[in-house]
């Protein structure tokens, strides 16, 4: 009777030397799922050889071989194994989407746009740009890969020819494999012919 | 003869392409930290080119940012190697792979278009175990 008070007592303590063991092991080496600059989040696969875990939730984290299950990580602790590698971030890249009429001539609106992309690009250390084009999924996979670097050689030149500074330029095409809007195959869809213009 | 030694020539000449052409920049750089490419190593810079094969590192009190192509964003705390063995980044063609290697150190990650196009096609090694990612930002820390 005595004894089982004991072990009632004892079992907190215990608890908490587990946890506390438990922080140490996840302490070696162990991944933290966060929220992603947009807000949005996503999820983490944690594949080793003591198991396979996944992490669904911000602020939880697990060990690398996969032997436990996810568990919140102080933000103490974040930061201080951390900081450094967050501080060290770049900024997140900045996003044009421009539109054409039917043709290979731009809105009036993604006209406009030019100009507010050449006086961006300046802010950015050894700023690096992707021109790139798609299309919708209406027509051949192979011609809108054609189209969508026609429409993006287009806007590349003329970003060149407006006087847009740069370290490094690519110009490529998606065809309508990387989709604005989801639509199924054949699919009439005009935010989806599109050039995105990257700036990192 | 000269078929077979002109299929190599290609095969030699594309791979040296694919060695060569640049799949990130570095963008931040603080203290020491290096480029290591077909086994030439460069002091990191902002605006020094990264490509497939690529290992990076970062000595202590040190970090380094860089910026793929398709936007992915990997930062580095100190005493930090990392490897990228295989990025494949031709959505048109449905290409798409990010692979690398964590041997130590500490990163902080956000992914860009290869992970939204094909989640499954992004992996990162660690010592003990593989992380896949759907979409998201994390940090990782490997002791050795």
């Amino acid at each position: 009777m005595r004894f089982a008070y004991l072990s009632k007592a004892i079992r907190p303590v215990c608890l908490l030397l587990s946890a506390v063991f438990l922080l140490s092991a996840c302490a070696n080496s162990y991944v933290v799922l966060l929220e992603n600059p947009d807000g949005r989040t996503g999820e983490v696969v944690v594949t080793g050889e003591k198991g396979k875990q996944v992490i669904k939730t911000a602020g939880y984290g697990a060990s690398l071989d996969g032997s436990e299950t996810p568990a919140p990580v102080s933000a103490a602790k974040i930061k201080s194994d951390f900081s450094a590698a967050m501080t060290a971030r770049p900024k997140v890249p900045l996003r044009y989407i421009l539109y054409f009429q039917s043709d290979a001539t731009l809105t009036a609106e993604s006209e406009a746009l030019i100009p507010k992309i050449i006086a961006e690009a300046v802010n950015w250390p050894a700023v690096d740009i992707s021109v790139v084009g798609h299309t919708d999924t209406l027509g051949a996979a192979e011609i809108n890969e054609s189209l969508a670097l026609v429409r993006a050689v287009v806007m590349a030149d003329l970003l060149k020819e407006k006087g847009l500074k740069y370290n490094s330029l690519n110009v490529e095409s998606h065809g309508e494999r990387n989709l604005l809007i989801p639509t199924p195959d054949d699919t009439l869809e005009p935010r989806n012919r599109r050039v995105e213009v990257s700036i990192r | 003869m000269f078929k077979f030694t002109f299929i190599c020539g290609c095969l030699l000449s594309s791979a040296l392409w694919a060695g060569d052409a640049p799949i990130a920049y570095v963008k931040n750089v603080m203290g020491d930290a290096s480029v290591t490419t077909a086994g030439k190593t460069v002091k990191a810079e902002v605006g020094t080119a990264v490509s497939q094969g690529s290992v990076l590192r970062t000595g202590a009190k040190s970090s380094m940012g860089l910026t793929f192509k398709d936007e992915t964003m990997m930062s580095f705390g100190p005493d930090t190697q990392l490897t990228v063995d295989e990025y494949l980044y031709a959505p048109a063609q449905g290409k798409l792979s990010l692979v690398s290697m964590l041997a130590k150190g500490s990163m902080n990650y956000v992914s860009g278009i290869i992970a939204k196009l094909q989640p499954d096609a992004v992996a990162i090694k660690t010592p003990t175990g593989i992380i896949g990612v759907r979409g998201t930002q994390f940090v990782v820390k490997v002791e050795e």
